[in-house]
């Protein structure tokens, strides 16, 4: 046996060690790995469903604006999904948080059919801000949120006075109104070649060479279509639509009811309209049109023996 | 003699293999059993943490709140004449994402009669939603629950004290 150069002798003990060894070894190493899979998706659920709980306390109730911020401690990467399928379509929010410096995707979507999020597709950073305007139309429909990133800056270059001081008095630190540096997102108002343009001639907001059109005087479309892009703005719509349509029967129901006590509005049959132009709506440019059986409507409520909202 | 001393060698080695695999499987499932108790105690807390929010909030949200209709802007109020229509919705089933929501008259008290079209106003509790299935405890609200009435010659306000009662589906079970 001695003789025999370069034999390797290894017992059959020591081989059938190594071997089980090696798969115990690996089989360890799989199964961690998929722990650790399994432990991020969790981890970006619950953020995800956090977020979405967080926003609630941003239901204005009856103040004009407010701002918050959220601050994930990873790196952070909230896609936003709108679907309009359904009675109220859904809000829905995707995580991909950083680890080991690799962006970990996740398939848990966390849906929400009361919120209604505007901000690009997807949104990078570890520091978030939420803005959010209650939106009516002609009655209150639901507080539109406005979600940015901290690392990206949006100046509102020579807006319009309300303008200037609606977003002054947020004080949110990525909004500005002067000083524009050269890397913020410009935006301009009644001016072109800006980053966004809005024209209030004919309520419409130019973004990435797409445009979106707003309605209603208190600006809160206005806003959605600056901090959203078309897709998500254009689904929106049809959501918040979808939600008129809802409280115009609620409140025809409630006009029904009411008229047995002597409070009549005659607002029945135009509840009843207003519901079926909003849900034939398609997109933001036959806003205007919607816009003008609101105020309508808004006037006759105002009118009548007893307001319906 | 050496043979039988290298089968007993194996069979040692693999009894080894066994109980090694053995303790990490049991290591693995004890490991899973705390990860699993952890995420079914945050799912509970989140959905806790969501009815307590949104039961602050929701007599403030669009199908609940009085806005105007009762003169000037009131906070936690709800609109009586509004929601008796809500009762039964199919379509805001999922709205809120909670399993139970119910107003409780308090002021004055009329037990636990049930809110229907026959019996609204008289009565003590309004169901809006009632999904049947097993709940975390409630999370409440004290609202003024206001409507339109009339005693033939006028048209007055009503408020009366009520309680506005929230709960999430038990989902750890």
């Amino acid at each position: 046996m001695k003789n025999k150069k370069g034999a390797l002798e290894i017992s059959f003990g020591w081989l059938f060690a190594i071997i089980a060894g090696v798969v115990i070894i690996f089989i360890a190493i799989y199964i961690s790995s998929r722990l650790i899979g399994t432990q991020q998706t969790s981890i970006s659920a619950q953020t995800g469903k956090q977020i979405g709980i967080l926003l609630d306390p941003l239901e204005t109730g009856f103040e004009s604006a407010q701002t918050t911020s959220i601050i994930i401690p990873s790196e952070t990467r909230i896609n936003n999904i709108c679907d309009s399928s359904g009675a109220f379509g859904k809000q829905i929010i995707n995580l991909e948080q950083k680890s080991f410096n690799k962006w970990v995707k996740t398939d848990v979507n966390v849906g929400f059919q009361n919120k209604y999020i505007f901000s690009e597709g997807q949104t990078e950073g570890k520091k978030f801000y939420v803005f959010s305007k209650p939106f009516s139309f002609p009655f209150k429909i639901a507080d539109l949120m406005y979600i940015t990133s901290s690392d990206k800056t949006y100046c509102f270059a020579d807006a319009p006075s309300e303008i200037n001081t609606e977003i002054s008095e947020l004080n949110q630190s990525n909004l500005i109104v002067s000083n524009c540096a050269a890397n913020d997102i410009k935006i301009c108002f009644g001016k072109e070649n800006c980053d966004i343009n809005v024209d209030f001639s004919s309520n419409s907001v130019e973004k990435n060479g797409t445009i979106v059109y707003f309605a209603g005087d208190d600006r809160t479309l206005m806003y959605a279509a600056i901090f959203s892009n078309k897709t998500i703005y254009e689904c929106q719509i049809k959501r918040l639509m979808s939600r008129v349509g809802e409280l115009s029967s609620l409140y025809s129901s409630k006009e029904l009811l009411i008229n047995g006590k002597g409070c009549q509005n005659d607002l029945g049959s135009n509840l009843g309209e207003f519901s079926g132009l909003v849900n034939s709506l398609k997109k933001s440019s036959e806003l205007e049109i919607i816009k003008m059986e609101a105020d309508s409507i808004s006037e006759k409520n105002n009118a009548g023996v007893c307001q319906l909202w | 003699m050496v043979s039988s001393r290298g089968q007993m060698k194996i069979q040692q080695m693999i009894f080894m293999i066994v109980a090694v695999t053995l303790l990490f499987i049991l290591v693995g499932v004890f490991f899973l059993s705390i990860n699993l108790s952890s995420l079914k105690k945050s799912s509970v807390n989140l959905a806790e943490e969501n009815s307590m929010i949104l039961v602050s909030k929701l007599a403030n949200s669009p199908e609940f709140s009085c806005g105007n209709a009762f003169g000037s802007s009131r906070t936690n109020c709800i609109d009586f004449d509004k929601v008796i229509s809500l009762k039964d919705r199919a379509e805001y089933s999922d709205f809120w994402g909670v399993a139970k929501i119910e107003i409780r008259k308090i002021y004055p008290n009329e037990g636990d009669k049930l809110c229907t079209s026959k019996t609204y106003p008289d009565c003590g509790v309004l169901k809006i939603l009632d999904k049947n299935v097993k709940i975390l405890p409630y999370s409440s609200n004290f609202i003024s629950l206001c409507r339109k009435e009339t005693d033939g010659k006028i048209i007055y306000d009503k408020c009366e004290l009520a309680m506005l009662l929230i709960a999430s589906q038990d989902k750890t079970q």
